[in-house]
């Protein structure tokens, strides 16, 4: 009967339930797309951060991370096809790719830089297509002493494709080797910084240039990014005198960016958390203010203090639960519709294309936006719900 | 507890007293009261408003308390005991009928008086039989599905009186009951709650100023004050 009452008197008042309702209904609908947002976003970017850069998995020699080398490749991995196959064998790795980082001087002939070199292997780092070509042709596979240089390199440079450049560095043994190289094409990764500094060369000629066989790490990419802990797990027990990096513990960017959007969202959830709370408030505190002779009258037939409280208690839940339902509703509807326009955004800092807005609807987005309204609309009829119960009988019997 | 009051009296009151607080100055509406309402009576406490009956009415009814004096309810004193826990003698010694009827707006003829029956724990089977038995008493059982907003000014105090009685009360209060019905659904009224307690041996207590409801009372207590000016039994 306590249910009936409070479920009959939600829609006793339409017009003010309704109102409240449709709060809910925003600020659930709000929660539900940015959240979707997110998602969306968190997943391209992650994605685009692992299939560009990092790779799933980035395989060192053991020792790589905690000892600073004293000498170029110190901690290089030797035997890198053996290695390879080991890690091919594995079917949820989808490629493997080997790179070097190494810096040193590049000069013109009449002016030096330094430049910071990533030594690739041409076809699959054209797979990872990290940078846009912005003049002349991406790396060449069969041509071991071209480059292709950063944007702002080249510029300060002054090369265009076809001019040659010098590049100067010091090899395993410790001494100084150079070598010329051919200005295949010029590119942009959309990092000022990094296109200042960036030399893309093919891993034969860094081989050279250090004079070594080794390599300095292998970067697996697998089909799912998902597996990336249990492909980790496999190979850290078959593969001795290696360390591994996940793509997790290099992503600064990718989690920074993940605290800023969740920061966001968990401001707009207080924001959506604080509208319901007076919302519902309120109108359960107005139907405090009408009901107040019922509430005397209950009291005064002998209903005990608790009854009354529960009474109002529900009925904020069924406010709650019907607001969160219909939420839930309207957040998808939304979602579907936004993902179906196809909306293009600019371009964030640092990309150079634009991209379309996607909402990704995943259950814990909506299972927190359902539970906020909910819990929300409950939370704040507990107030009206003790005055209510508190009332004097005689007072509320005289109240009109 | 002492002096255990003679059976026979539902309600002792001794001595009570009572007064509101009106802004900053206290308004007497009850001095020195003293009273016993015998089990089986039909009692009018008749007088103009603001002459202390409605309180008088409260009292009795354990949803106020007296500044002074003390209220024995069937044998017990529920003086010194907090308001909020004498729901349950309210629930199942006292019934209540009002001036305004004072129905629950969402619930129907039916679930209106089903509703003390649950707070008293009454089982499924139980409330069913008395729910449809009080219908039937005030002549209701075709409206049993209609909430209070379909129904007339006369069907709604049958309906209260039908509450008032499901629980089988040994002490109905009523406030007012015919004030806001017109003189023939009053008479009805009047005719029912007669009834009721000529069968049921209910003590009823009213709050009146009806004239015909004080002459078909065979008990009227006059009150003027604050206090009891008159008592006269009338030939019924």
């Amino acid at each position: 009967m306590l249910t009936t009452i409070a479920f009959r008197n939600v829609f006793r008042n339409r017009r003010r339930s309704a109102i409240t309702l449709l709060v809910i209904v925003f600020g659930a609908v709000g929660l539900i797309l940015f959240g979707g947002y997110k998602n969306r976003t968190f997943y391209a970017l992650r994605e685009s951060t692992i299939r560009n850069r990092l790779g799933h998995l980035q395989i060192y020699k053991r020792g790589f991370a905690g000892a600073e080398a004293q000498k170029p490749l110190q901690y290089g991995l030797e035997n890198v096809d053996e290695l390879r196959r080991a890690v091919e064998r594995d079917p949820r790795v989808s490629m493997t790719t080997a790179q070097i980082t190494l810096m040193g001087l590049v000069s013109n002939g009449e002016k030096s830089e330094t430049f910071m070199a990533t030594a690739v292997e041409p076809e699959k780092d054209r797979k990872m297509a990290a940078q846009r070509i912005t003049a002349g042709s991406d790396l060449p596979s069969n041509e071991p002493d071209a480059v292709i240089v950063g944007r702002g390199l080249a510029a300060s440079m002054h090369v265009k494709p076809g001019d040659y450049l010098t590049l100067m560095s010091t090899t395993t043994s410790g001494s100084l080797n150079a070598m010329d190289v051919r200005v295949a094409g010029v590119f942009m990764s959309g990092v000022k910084e990094y296109d200042d500094r960036a030399v893309k060369m093919s891993l034969p000629a860094a081989q050279q240039l250090l004079q070594t066989k080794k390599i300095e790490r292998l970067i697996l990419i697998l089909h799912d990014t998902g597996d990336t802990a249990a492909v980790h797990s496999t190979l850290a027990r078959s593969l001795r005198d290696v360390e591994f990096k996940e793509w997790s513990q290099l992503a600064s960017f990718y989690h920074q960016v993940v605290m800023l959007y969740n920061g966001i969202f968990g401001f707009l959830g207080i924001v959506v958390f604080a509208i319901v709370v007076f919302s519902v408030a309120n109108t359960i505190l107005m139907s405090v203010f009408e009901r107040t002779r019922e509430i005397g009258t209950l009291m005064a037939i002998g209903t005990p203090r608790g009854t009354v409280w529960r009474m109002f208690l529900l009925e904020g839940v069924f406010i709650g639960l019907l607001g969160g339902v219909l939420g839930l509703a309207a957040g998808a509807l939304a979602a579907f519709a936004i993902n179906r326009m196809d909306l293009m955004l600019p371009p964030p800092p640092g990309y150079t294309v634009g991209y379309s807005l996607r909402v990704m609807l995943q259950t814990p987005i909506l299972v927190t936006s359902f539970l906020i309204s909910f819990i929300t609309a409950t939370l704040s009829s507990i107030v009206p719900a003790l005055k209510a119960s508190r009332l004097k009988i005689v007072d509320a019997l005289g109240h009109i | 507890m002492d002096a255990q009051p003679p059976l026979k009296a539902i309600v002792r009151l001794e001595a009570i007293a009572k007064s509101y607080r009106l802004g900053r100055v206290h308004v007497p509406a009850l001095a020195a009261v003293t009273l016993d309402i015998a089990r089986g009576d039909f009692l009018a406490l008749a007088g103009p408003s603001g002459s202390g009956k409605t309180t008088l009415l409260n009292l009795i009814g354990c949803i106020d308390k007296p500044d002074a004096g003390r209220v024995i309810i069937d044998g017990v004193d529920v003086t010194a005991v907090p308001l909020h826990r004498l729901a349950r003698t309210r629930s199942e010694t006292l019934g209540f009928v009002f001036q305004t009827f004072n129905l629950i707006p969402v619930l129907t003829a039916y679930e209106n008086v089903e509703y003390p029956l649950l707070l008293r724990g009454a089982g499924r089977r139980e409330r069913g039989e008395r729910v449809r038995r009080w219908l039937d008493v005030v002549g209701l059982t075709p409206n049993a599905r209609q909430r209070p907003d379909q129904l007339s000014g006369g069907q709604r105090q049958r309906v209260a009186i039908a509450r008032a009685m499901a629980g089988d009360p040994k002490l109905v209060l009523a406030d007012e009951p015919t004030a806001n019905l017109d003189s023939e659904t009053a008479a009805k009224i009047l005719d029912l709650l007669q009834r009721l307690n000529a069968e049921t041996r209910c003590t009823f207590v009213f709050a009146t100023h009806d004239p015909a409801l004080i002459a078909r009372a065979p008990r009227c207590i006059s009150m003027r004050d604050g206090a009891l000016v008159a008592e006269h039994a009338v030939a019924a």
